[in-house]
């Protein structure tokens, strides 16, 4: 019994330390506040979401969440688009225990796949600042040009497929190409 | 003259800080998904026959019904035929199918439709989906970005049907089919620095409406002007005036103003 508690115990800690603490996500092709104001309304309308402050004049949006969160970047994205906006750019803050990334490997952080694309052997510790690079997320110019870190097709699919496989990842399992 | 005007119209449209929500047409853009928006419209239409203005209120609801089909539907109450009454309503809808976005740029393309009723007895061969005559209306917008400036342009293919009260279209079925077109610009003037969505947002526009009849291929191009509010940006009052241009196809009203008020609710369903 004690050692349950202890899992449940050691798990609950490591989803803690592990999370996305803040997320600054830049919008596209808007020029209006009342455009900028249907993007912060919409992201306000997710359930972990604490707070959105936005910066109107460059169309970003600082989104903290409630503690324990389980932050979905696919789903920010889509909130953007139901605004009928675009995703320029999306950073998260996400904290990092000890973990030593590899090139073309992926890395569960607290429930969320990541495939770190300028990953070289380095460490990540405590807080530490990731660009989400996947389809939808840059502009089409900077998703071609991040094409030179990789091979592997997960890239241009955001999902696990035939070059996942000795990762163990489950085919379609989604992951977020990002660099640090 | 209209030369000056084409030119005015083109650097308007080249200057900086456009906007896109045009006060006599539609953008390509849409309002966003599960938002509502209601909208008083007021016209204030000079009669030339009688020497005076009617006047037409028109309720307007609008939803974002996904991110990227909006409805508007809108009815229309005036005392174009004497009493103030209902003289009809409208019902339109809007696709974008087509986008491509980059950081300072977007090009959007959107397929609308409209269906009109009108109870009016028909009174002139120009064809006019918001009060006077009962029809369909099936059209493209163009919507261009680049970085703060923005022009939409739009193409339509308007088919007056008879109205209701069997007051059939008199003027022959080959005058039932128009083409209709608008080119449109906007301009933020204040504020000049976004601080907060509290900040009053006035925007200059002016737009250019057009109709050809396709049988006799006579026409008229207006031009309007209009001052647009947004307040706490959720709130919009838009002021406008219509004139004729070009005007070979006889219409009983060419110039009038229009007042609309506007609230949008967000995540409204």
């Amino acid at each position: 019994m004690k050692k349950i508690f202890l899992i449940i115990a050691v798990l609950f800690t490591a989803t803690l330390q592990a999370q996305v603490t803040k997320v600054s996500l830049q919008a596209s092709g808007l020029t209006c506040s009342m455009c900028s104001n249907s993007i912060n309304k919409s992201l306000q309308s997710i359930d972990y979401v604490e707070k959105v402050m936005s910066d109107i004049k460059s169309s970003t949006f600082n989104i903290t969440f409630k503690p324990g969160a389980n932050v979905n970047f696919d789903q920010l994205k889509k909130k953007v688009e139901d605004a009928g906006f675009f995703v320029a750019n999306l950073k998260a803050i996400v904290q990092f225990d000890n973990l030593t990334v590899e090139k073309d490997n992926h890395y569960n952080v607290a429930g969320i796949t990541y495939h770190f694309l300028n990953a070289s052997g380095q460490k990540l510790n405590g807080e530490q600042t990731i660009q989400v690079v996947d389809k939808g997320y840059v502009s089409a110019k900077v998703f071609k040009k991040n094409q030179l870190y990789t091979q592997m097709e997960c890239y241009k699919t955001g999902v696990a497929g035939t070059c996942c496989k000795k990762t163990g990842l489950a085919d379609g399992s989604r992951i977020f190409h990002v660099t640090i | 003259m209209k030369q000056w005007l084409l030119i005015c119209l083109l650097l308007f449209a080249y200057s900086s800080k456009a906007q896109e929500l045009y006060v006599y047409t539609e953008p390509a853009s849409n309002m966003a998904a599960k938002s509502i928006g209601f909208r008083l419209n007021n016209n204030f239409m000079y009669q030339k026959n009688s020497n005076g203005y009617r006047y037409m209120l028109a309720p307007e609801i609008m939803a974002g019904v996904s991110k990227k089909i909006m409805l508007h539907i809108e009815g229309f109450l005036s005392n174009m035929n004497g009493d103030f009454k209902l003289n009809g309503g409208t019902v339109y809808a809007k696709y974008r199918f087509f986008s491509i976005d980059d950081v300072h740029s977007h090009f959007r393309m959107a397929a609308y439709m409209r269906g009109s009723i009108s109870n009016l007895p028909i009174q002139q061969p120009a064809i006019d989906l918001l009060l006077m005559n009962s029809g369909v209306e099936t059209g493209i917008v163009a919507t261009q970005l680049i970085k703060r400036t923005a022009i939409s342009t739009s193409v339509s293919h308007l088919y007056a049907a008879d109205n209701a009260n069997s007051h059939k279209f008199s003027y022959g079925n080959k005058y039932r089919n128009a083409l209709s077109y608008t080119i449109s610009a906007g301009r933020l003037m204040l504020p000049k620095e976004y601080t907060s969505y509290n900040q009053t947002n006035v925007n200059l526009m002016v737009e250019a409406l057009g109709q050809t009849n396709l049988y006799s291929g006579k026409s008229f191009i207006d031009i309007a002007p209009s001052v647009q509010f947004i307040i706490k940006s959720q709130m919009r009052v838009d002021i406008g005036y219509r004139f004729a241009m070009i005007n070979n196809l006889q219409r009983n009203s060419e110039n009038g103003a229009l007042l609309r008020l506007e609230y949008n609710i967000f995540n409204a369903f």
